[in-house]
C-alpha cells in the first residue's frame, strides 16, 4: 500500500520538477524519538517567500472493503478530494482535525458533494459507524513532498534553490509537525535531520473480526 | 511423694489419674483433629473461593472495560472532545458515568499526561498532575491502548480502567475508576460465603482495612491482627478476631506501589466449621464423666475386696505374732487373695508345727541346745571346747523297783529327773542326756560362762540337797531312801552333732567325759556323794573341797587328783572345818608314810564323825600298809581297775 502511496507522491515531484529550470536536491532523514527511522512520513519542503502551489486536479480517497484507500493520501493546498463509497453499505465519512472539519453523513456511491482542502496540514479520516476505519489525508502548502521510505529517508529533487522550511508529519504524529530549514543551493545537494514524537500503535477493533478477547 | 493413708484413696487416685490422662487424650486427639479437619475443609474452601474471586474479578474488569470502551466509541464523546470546552468535555462524562452506574469518577488525560477533565475536580482541567502516569504508560504499551489495575485515590482502593479516545487517531485516555467498598465486598461476600476484605498495606508494613463486609468495629482488629503482613497468596493463616478463630487467604489486587498495595482478604470462620463437632464434644464430655464415676466407683469396690481380706490378714499376722497360731482364715476365693490367704493358712500351721516342735526339742533336749539346734544349720561335726561334764545316778535304784509296777518305777523316775534337771537348768547347765536313772549334764556346751566348773559344783551340791528333800517326801510315802552319785570333771572335749545324716544328738565326747563318769563311779567306793577332778576344782574358786586322793582310773595313764567339794566358802560350819582339817592331818601323815600314826590319827577321826565310810576307808588303807607297806616308789596313787 505504501508503494502506491510512493509512486503517487513521486508522479506529483515529478511534475513540479518538469516546471522548474534549475534543480537541487533535499534529503531529509527521519527517526523517532528512540533514533530509528520513521517509515511512511510526509515530508513536506517549502520555499521561503515562494507562492502557495497549484491546486491539484481532483483527487479520491476510495472506500473499499470498510478501509480508506489509500490509507494517506497527499495534496496540495487548495485540492477537492472526492470519497467515493465502493462497499454496499453506507459510511459516514468524518474529520475532526483541525486543517479540516467535516462531516459526510451516510451515504452510499458518490458523496453529494467532494471536500475541498484549503488549509495545510494533516486530516484524520474516520467512519462513524465503524471505528477500525481510519485514513489520512495530509493538505501540503507547497509542491515539494515525498513519503519516507523504509530507511526513514525522504529525497525532494528539483528544487529551486533557496531557503526551505522542512515539515514532516507522520499518522501517528503526537501533536505538531517537526519541522526544520535547509537551504538548498543551485545544482546543491542539502540534508537535515529530523526527529519525530510519535504516539503508540494502536490496533482498532474491527467489526466481524473478533477483536482481543477478554 | 505424697504417701496415700489408704489403699482405697490410691487406687481411686491411680483409676482417675489413668482415666483423666487417656480420656483427656482422646479429648485433646479429637479436638485437634476435628480443628485440622475443620480448617482443611475451609483451606480448600477459601482456595476456591479465592479462585472463583480471581474470576469475578477478571469478568468485572473486563466487564467494566467493555463499558469504557462503548464510551470511547461514542460518536458524540468525540464531537464533544474536539470542542475543546471543559466544561462540555464533563458535563458529557457525568453523563456517560450516569450511564455505566456503578462507576465513581472520570478522568480525560492528554497523551501528554494533561488532565483535560476530571470529574471529581470541575474546572481543574489543565493541570499536569495525572495521578496514574504508570496505568498510562502501561496502556501505551498495550496494543489496544488499555489497560486496568487497582490503585489507591484517596485513600480509597480503585478499580481503575484507561481505554484510548480515538478520534479515530489517539487523541487522549479516558480513566473511569470503580470504588472497591463495603457494597461491593457485601457484594462478593454474597458470592463466596467468605467475609471479604479490602486491605492495604503502606510500604511502611502497616494494614489499614479499606472496605469489609465485618463491622465496623471489627476492621481495625483485622488489620491488627495480621500484624505487619499479609498471608502469602495460596497460604492461609489463622487470625483471632474478637475471640473468634478465622481462617483467612489473602488474594493480591495491585502490585506494590509507593502508596502501598491492596489485597482482598477472603476470611471463614473456623467455629462455624467447627460447629458440627459440638455434639461429639459433649457426648465426650459426658462420657469422661460417666466414665470418672464407673471408675471411682469401681476402684472403691476393688479397694474394698482387696482391703477386707488384708485387713484381716494384718489382723491374723498380729495374732500369730502373739503366738495365736489356730485361727484359720476361711475366704471363698480362688484369686490372689484367696491364694495368699491359703499361704497364710500355710505359713500359720508351719509355724504352729515349728513352734511345736521347739517345745518338743526344748523337752527332749535341753533348750539351749533346742536354740542351738534351731538357730543354725545342723551338721555333723562339732568343735574342741572347755566343758564341765557332770554324771549323776542314783544309788539303790534297782531296790526301788523291786515289788512295783513299771508305770509306778516311771513315775518315780521322773519325779526324780525332773528335780535333778530343774538343778542343772537353775545353774545354767544342760542336761545332754538321761541313761536311765543317770543324767549327763554339760556347763560349757553349746554355750560358755567363765563359771562352768563353779556352776557345776554348785550343781553337784545342790543334786545332793534336792535328794536330801526328795528322801524326806519318800520317807513319808514309805519309800526307800535313795542315794546319789554326781562326778564333774572339766576337760577340753569335742562338742557337735554327732550321729548319722539323718538321726544325731549335740552331745560331748572324749576322755574327759568318761573320766566324769568314772568320778561318778568313785563315789560308791569313798561313800561320798559327790566327787570333781582337780582340774574342775582349779576352775572353781569360792568352794571348800577336801582333798581325797590321787587315783590312777582304768583307761587312764596319768593319775588325777580327785576332791569332795563340802560347801561353798565361808557356809561351811565349823565342825565340818575342823573335821577336814583332822582329815587333812591324818592324810599328810599317811602319805608321809608314817602309817602307825596316821592309822590312829584316822580311826580317832573315824571315832569324831561317827563311823563315817571315808574314815573307815582311810584307816583300814592305813592298817593295810602297816601290815605291808608299800615299795619305795609309792606316791599315794590309787590304782582302780574297775569302772
Amino acid at each position: 500500500m505504501s508503494d502506491r502511496r510512493r509512486c503517487l507522491a513521486g508522479a506529483l515531484v515529478a511534475a513540479v520538477s518538469a516546471t522548474s529550470a534549475a534543480a537541487a536536491s533535499l534529503e531529509v532523514r527521519l527517526v523517532d524519538g528512540r533514533g530509528q527511522p520513521v517509515d511512511g512520513a510526509v515530508v513536506v519542503a517549502r520555499g521561503v517567500g515562494a507562492p502557495p502551489p497549484p491546486p491539484a486536479e481532483m483527487a479520491v480517497m476510495d472506500q473499499v472493503e470498510e478501509q480508506f484507500v489509500p490509507e494517506l493520501l497527499t495534496v496540495p493546498v487548495g485540492t477537492t478530494v472526492n470519497f467515493p463509497n465502493r462497499d454496499d453499505i453506507r459510511h459516514h465519512v468524518y474529520s475532526f482535525s483541525e486543517a479540516k472539519q467535516f462531516e459526510l453523513p451516510l451515504y452510499k456511491g458518490e458523496p453529494a458533494e467532494p471536500v475541498r482542502f484549503e488549509k495545510p496540514g494533516p486530516v484524520v479520516l474516520g467512519c462513524n459507524i465503524h471505528d477500525h476505519m481510519r485514513g489520512y489525508i495530509f493538505v501540503a502548502g507547497s509542491p515539494h513532498y515525498a513519503v519516507s521510505g523504509e530507511d526513514g529517508r525522504v529525497e525532494l529533487g528539483d528544487l529551486p534553490p533557496g531557503d526551505y522550511e522542512v515539515e514532516a508529519w507522520h499518522p501517528r504524529q503526537k501533536g505538531e509537525s517537526a519541522r526544520g530549514t535547509a537551504v538548498v543551493a543551485d545544482g546543491g545537494a542539502a540534508g537535515l535531520d529530523l526527529e519525530l514524537d510519535l504516539k503508540p500503535a494502536l490496533r482498532l477493533r474491527r467489526g466481524g473480526a473478533r477483536g482481543r478477547k477478554y | 511423694m505424697y504417701a496415700f493413708k489408704s489403699f482405697r484413696a490410691r487406687l481411686v487416685t491411680l483409676f482417675g489419674g489413668l482415666l483423666l490422662v487417656s480420656l483427656s487424650a482422646v479429648f485433646l486427639a479429637v479436638g485437634r483433629a476435628s480443628v485440622g479437619n475443620a480448617r482443611r475443609v475451609i483451606v480448600a474452601d477459601l482456595a476456591e473461593d479465592a479462585a472463583v474471586f480471581r474470576r469475578l474479578f477478571s469478568e468485572r474488569t473486563n466487564h467494566l472495560l467493555e463499558a469504557a470502551r462503548l464510551l470511547s466509541g461514542d460518536y458524540a464523546f468525540k464531537e464533544a472532545y474536539w470542542t475543546q470546552d471543559e466544561m462540555t468535555i464533563l458535563s458529557l462524562m457525568e453523563n456517560h458515568l450516569a450511564r455505566i452506574g456503578d462507576a465513581d469518577l472520570m478522568l480525560l488525560v492528554s497523551l501528554d499526561g494533561e488532565v483535560i477533565a476530571d470529574t471529581e475536580k470541575p474546572g481543574g482541567g489543565g493541570r499536569q498532575d495525572n495521578p496514574w502516569p504508570e496505568l498510562l504508560a502501561a496502556a501505551e504499551q498495550d496494543e489496544w491502548g488499555e489497560a486496568a489495575a487497582v490503585v489507591l485515590h484517596g485513600g480509597r482502593p480503585l478499580q481503575l480502567m484507561v481505554v484510548p479516545l480515538l478520534t479515530p487517531d489517539l487523541e487522549a485516555w479516558i480513566l473511569i475508576g470503580f470504588l472497591l467498598d463495603d457494597p461491593y465486598a457485601e457484594d462478593l461476600s454474597g458470592l463466596l460465603l467468605s467475609e471479604v476484605s479490602i486491605l492495604r498495606r503502606d510500604p511502611a508494613g502497616r494494614i489499614a482495612t479499606l472496605a469489609s463486609t465485618r463491622p465496623a468495629a471489627g476492621r481495625a482488629a483485622v488489620a491488627e491482627t495480621l500484624g505487619g503482613g499479609l498471608p502469602e497468596p495460596g497460604v492461609p493463616r489463622t487470625l483471632s478476631l474478637g475471640g473468634e478463630r478465622w481462617v483467612a487467604a489473602a488474594v493480591p489486587l495491585s502490585e506494590g506501589s509507593a502508596e502501598g498495595e491492596v489485597a482482598v482478604l477472603l476470611q471463614r470462620s473456623l467455629a462455624e466449621e467447627l460447629a458440627p463437632y459440638a455434639p461429639l464434644r459433649t457426648t465426650l464430655a459426658v462420657l469422661f464423666f460417666a466414665s470418672l464415676a464407673v471408675s471411682a466407683v469401681g476402684a472403691v469396690a476393688v479397694a474394698r475386696s482387696v482391703t477386707r481380706p488384708v485387713l484381716t490378714l494384718a489382723e491374723r499376722a498380729r495374732r500369730i505374732e502373739k503366738g495365736e497360731y489356730e485361727q484359720r482364715i476361711e475366704l471363698s476365693r480362688r484369686d490372689e487373695i484367696g491364694e495368699l490367704a491359703g499361704s497364710f493358712n500355710e505359713m500359720a500351721r508351719g509355724l504352729a508345727e515349728k513352734e511345736r516342735v521347739r517345745a518338743l526339742l526344748g523337752k527332749v533336749v535341753s533348750p539351749a541346745i533346742a536354740e542351738e539346734l534351731l538357730s543354725k544349720e545342723i551338721e555333723l561335726g562339732g568343735e574342741e571346747r572347755v566343758v564341765t561334764v557332770l554324771f549323776s545316778d542314783v544309788r539303790n535304784f534297782t531296790t526301788l523297783c523291786e515289788g512295783r509296777s513299771p508305770r509306778e518305777i516311771l513315775e518315780l523316775l521322773n519325779l526324780y529327773l525332773t528335780r535333778v534337771s530343774a538343778i542343772v537348768e537353775e545353774h545354767g547347765g544342760v542336761v545332754d542326756k538321761y541313761i536311765g536313772d543317770a543324767v549327763m549334764a554339760l556347763f560349757g556346751a553349746p554355750l560358755a560362762d567363765p563359771d562352768d566348773a563353779g556352776r557345776a559344783v554348785a550343781t553337784g551340791l545342790g543334786m545332793r540337797d534336792v535328794l536330801r528333800e526328795l528322801n524326806a517326801e519318800f520317807e513319808k510315802r514309805g519309800l526307800p531312801r535313795l542315794g546319789i552319785g554326781v562326778g564333774v570333771n572339766t576337760d577340753m572335749v569335742v562338742a557337735g552333732n554327732m550321729g548319722s545324716e539323718t538321726r544325731l544328738n549335740y552331745t560331748v565326747i572324749g576322755d574327759g567325759v568318761n573320766l566324769a563318769s568314772r568320778l561318778e563311779g568313785l563315789t560308791k567306793r569313798y561313800g561320798l556323794e559327790v566327787i570333781v577332778s582337780g582340774s574342775t576344782r582349779d576352775a572353781a574358786p569360792g568352794f571348800v573341797f577336801r582333798e581325797l586322793d590321787r587315783v590312777r582310773v582304768k583307761g587312764k595313764a596319768e593319775a588325777v587328783r580327785i576332791y569332795e567339794p563340802v560347801g561353798r566358802e565361808g557356809e561351811v560350819g565349823e565342825d565340818a572345818m575342823a573335821e577336814l582339817a583332822r582329815f587333812e592331818t591324818a592324810r599328810r601323815l599317811l602319805l608321809g608314810r608314817q602309817f602307825q600314826a596316821a592309822r590312829d590319827a584316822f580311826a580317832t577321826g573315824e571315832e569324831l564323825a561317827g563311823g563315817p565310810k571315808l574314815w573307815r576307808l582311810y584307816r583300814e588303807r592305813a592298817e593295810g600298809f602297816l601290815a605291808r607297806p608299800p615299795g619305795e616308789g609309792w606316791d599315794g596313787t590309787v590304782e582302780f581297775s574297775q569302772k
